[in-house]
């Protein structure tokens, strides 16, 4: 029998996750109270795709690395768990993940526990296990890389070590989720990245063989395991199963990586008559020119090292875990996630 | 003519003929005696029904090769009464539902068919197979005997059934429900033989039958797709109306209306059922993966990469619309080579998987969910047999219930692999001193 939630703190839940995160608390827990806590106010505006009341959340603005802003958002909220989704967009300096990714994670942590909240659930990202080099259907049994390859998944992994191991049966519970490749209503980078790629007629180009197996998540699912993940920590049964663990959060369904791509500008009616194919080895070469004469011309390249190797290498992870332990199954499908983020982005358009 | 010429232009498969024919020794050595009379003549009846099938079962265990042969040419008896279009429907019927009481019988055979019923013989010298059937155990008699029951009254449905015979197959679980029949059965029965006899997994009984039901259907679902052209010929259909009419408000559309249109259409529908038939993929996979006896595993896993490859072969292929197509002599024989063993089959798979998404059509409405079914059967291999590097240094990852079975038959895999690296290894000492001779001789021609 589950312990039914009487109230959530979302930290950072006016972000692209954390709107999802309110809608999924809302739908799956009834008479839950909600209550949100970032460093943003309000969104002005919340697109028609969520359908939680907009007034029955409370909004908390305060400072993830401020413990006094922490403190009073607990308070106030007298929270039965908290789920801390904040974290910076890729691209970004190194300090701002830092304060964001670290600091504020070990303030957000050692304030709940002194505060005695009991439970915890953290956003890792699939990404701290990954390199640049290929990662083939990966469980939790993957270690992180002695070099990581950017500042970002760097500090998500010392936070999700340092959330895991802050983890005491009996007293502060801990969990943490490492979705891969989000996307959905309220994405800035995936599919809008995509999309762009397409109007400006790269669409044609494809790096690599287009063997390499990559895992997307929508971003209602990666909410709905939240969901789960904290409804398990709370219910003595399953404690100690699933705390103090990462768990990976994929949609289930590996795909490759150019059939994704095409698949958003088919949905958003663009199809190419042919492709033009770069192995990797080329368009690494061809990365590293167009990094140096961006600088000369001083603008952003469209090629970087950084991207091909991204593009051509295999992001696949085995979710067992997650189905096994917190019972996740990815309630939409990759093409249903796809149409509604292109919907939403023709709503704000 | 044609054959010699495709072969030399395909030289890795003209080694795989040349290995096939002259260095390729089967598990078990067939003298070609036979103990009785009867028995010699019911290997010789499997050869006139089925040269290609008579082949692979003559390979098999000599317990199992028996039972297996006489279930097949009991099924092959029902089919031939089935099939005769010179018998009524009324005398068909009855026949057809009792026909596993004939097999209590120490004498019975029917010599009403049709004189161009190509296999009549089987029902003609029905007493031979009835023979050599009671002289095997009981249990396989009664295994055969069940299976005949089911399928004959499945026939016997069909042939009554207005609808069917009239438009066809309707929904997608008819077309389950029709493949069960005609491939599903035989599978399960297979399968009790073969684990009656210890050469397989027991579980494989315990599972409701789903994976060997995933067995039977994907080779019939294969061939129901291929054979698309050439069953409107005989005037008959397969294809569900279910996936048919969202491409065509007429299935011989696609052959007859020559339009590129039309053959869009055409190939988006032949899409839709390679998607279908992808799903048994990894049910057939798990089942091979428990079938322990060499000789077994090549019975079970021979059918199955040839399906695997027609897929391929079919997948976006207007061809399919106009003619019946085949894979090549040479592929047919290195996928026989080449399924020797679990880790080669799964090896097989992959690389038809990939084939299968690299012909996609951006533009097909299946596009992604052909992607995503090719990406779940890709996972599915890398877990059993990781990709080279894949796995960090000391990682441990959590075991899956197929990895067990991989564990298990490792040993058998290995020893066969082995016996095949020796084998290519005569094939290739031989190849490279015909090369040499003919060199030689050629040079002193020339001198």
């Amino acid at each position: 029998m589950t312990k039914e939630l009487r109230s959530v703190l979302l930290v950072g839940g006016t972000g692209f996750l954390g709107l999802h995160l309110i809608e999924q608390f809302y739908r799956n827990c009834p008479n839950i109270k909600i209550y949100v806590f970032d460093v943003r106010t309000r969104p002005e505006k919340i697109s028609k795709y969520f359908s939680f009341p907009v007034n029955d959340v409370k909004f908390i603005q305060g400072d993830i690395t401020s413990e006094s802003d922490i403190s009073r958002a607990i308070e106030e909220s007298e929270c039965d768990v908290i789920v801390h989704s904040a974290s910076p967009m890729h691209g970004l300096p190194q300090e701002i993940y830092e304060k964001v990714n670290v600091t504020g994670t070990k303030k957000l942590v050692e304030t709940a526990k002194s505060m005695g909240v009991k439970a915890l659930v953290y956003t890792s990202s699939a990404g701290v296990i990954f390199n640049g080099q290929d990662i083939h259907n990966a469980d939790e049994s993957w270690p992180f890389p002695e070099q990581h390859m950017d500042g970002y998944n760097e500090t998500k992994a010392i936070a999700e070590t340092y959330v895991l191991e802050s983890n005491e049966p009996g007293k502060f519970l801990t969990i943490a989720l490492r979705p891969a490749g989000i996307f959905g209503p309220g994405d800035r980078q995936l599919v809008p990245g995509l999309r762009a790629v397409a109007k400006s007629g790269q669409s044609k180009f494809q790096v690599g063989d287009n063997n390499n197996l990559f895992d997307w998540t929508y971003a209602g699912n990666v909410a709905d395991a939240h969901v789960l993940a904290a409804q398990k920590l709370l219910d003595p049964e399953s404690s100690h199963a699933v705390s103090g663990q990462p768990f990976f959060i994929t949609n289930d369904s590996p795909t490759y990586f150019w059939t994704l791509a095409r698949t958003v500008w088919k949905a958003d009616g663009h199809i190419d008559k042919y492709n033009i194919v770069l192995n990797r080895p080329v368009a690494i070469v061809a990365g590293y020119l167009s990094v140096f004469a961006s600088k000369l011309l001083k603008k952003e390249p469209g090629l970087t090292p950084f991207r091909v190797k991204v593009v051509c290498a295999y992001r696949y992870h085995d979710i067992t875990k997650a189905k096994t332990l917190l019972g996740y199954k990815p309630k939409v499908d990759l093409e249903t996630g796809i149409r509604y983020t292109l919907d939403w982005m023709n709503e704000s358009e | 003519m044609g054959k010699l010429v495709q072969l030399i232009s395909h030289p890795s498969e003209l080694r795989a003929v040349l290995q096939y024919k002259l260095f390729r020794k089967p598990v078990h050595e067939n003298d070609g005696k036979y103990k009785s009379e009867e028995l010699a003549y019911c290997y010789y009846m499997l050869g006139c029904t089925s040269r290609s099938f008579a082949a692979v079962i003559k390979e098999l265990e000599p317990e199992l090769r028996d039972a297996i042969m006489i279930f097949y040419l009991v099924l092959r008896a029902l089919d031939t009464v089935e099939d005769d279009m010179t018998l009524s429907s009324d005398f068909k019927v009855p026949l057809l539902r009792e026909f596993h009481h004939n097999l209590k019988l120490k004498e019975w055979s029917f010599d009403g068919s049709g004189p161009n019923e190509k296999d009549r013989i089987v029902l003609v010298h029905f007493n031979s197979i009835l023979s050599v059937y009671h002289s095997l155990k009981p249990i396989y008699q009664d295994i055969i005997k069940d299976i005949t029951d089911r399928m004959g009254n499945g026939m016997a449905d069909y042939i009554l059934d207005e609808e069917f015979n009239m438009n066809g197959v309707a929904t997608i679980k008819d077309y389950d429900l029709y493949c069960h029949y005609v491939a599903g059965l035989v599978g399960e029965g297979l399968t009790k033989l073969m684990v009656e006899a210890e050469f397989a997994d027991a579980s494989l009984t315990k599972d409701g039958f789903v994976k060997s039901e995933s067995m039977g259907l994907f080779l019939q679902k294969t061939n129901i797709i291929r054979d698309y052209e050439e069953d409107l010929r005989d005037g008959r259909s397969f294809w569900p109306k279910e996936i048919w009419s969202k491409y065509t408000d007429s299935l011989p559309s696609f052959r007859e209306d020559k339009s590129p249109e039309s053959e869009k259409k055409g190939l988006e529908c032949i899409n839709e059922l390679v998607l279908n038939a992808l799903h048994h993929v990894k049910d057939c996979l798990t089942f091979l993966s428990l079938v322990n006896d060499p000789s077994c595993f090549n019975f079970c896993a021979i059918p199955q990469v040839m399906a695997i490859a027609t897929l391929a072969l079919v997948y976006n292929n207007p061809k399919v619309l106009r003619q019946n197509v085949k894979i090549r002599k040479g592929t047919t024989c290195n996928l026989i080579l080449k399924s020797r063993t679990f880790p080669g089959v799964v090896e097989i798979f992959r690389s038809y998987v990939r084939d299968i998404h690299h012909n996609s059509s951006v533009s097909d409405p299946n596009y992604l969910k052909i992607g995503i079914i090719c990406g779940e059967i890709e996972q599915f291999c890398e877990l059993m047999y990781p990709s080279k590097g894949a796995i960090p240094a000391g990682v441990k990852k959590e075991p899956h219930p197929i990895n067990s079975n991989v564990a298990k038959r490792a040993p058998i895999d290995n020893t066969i692999s082995k016996t095949i690296k020796a084998e290519e290894l005569k094939c290739d000492l031989t190849i490279a001193s015909a090369v040499t001779l003919l060199g030689a001789i050629l040079f002193y021609i020339r001198s």
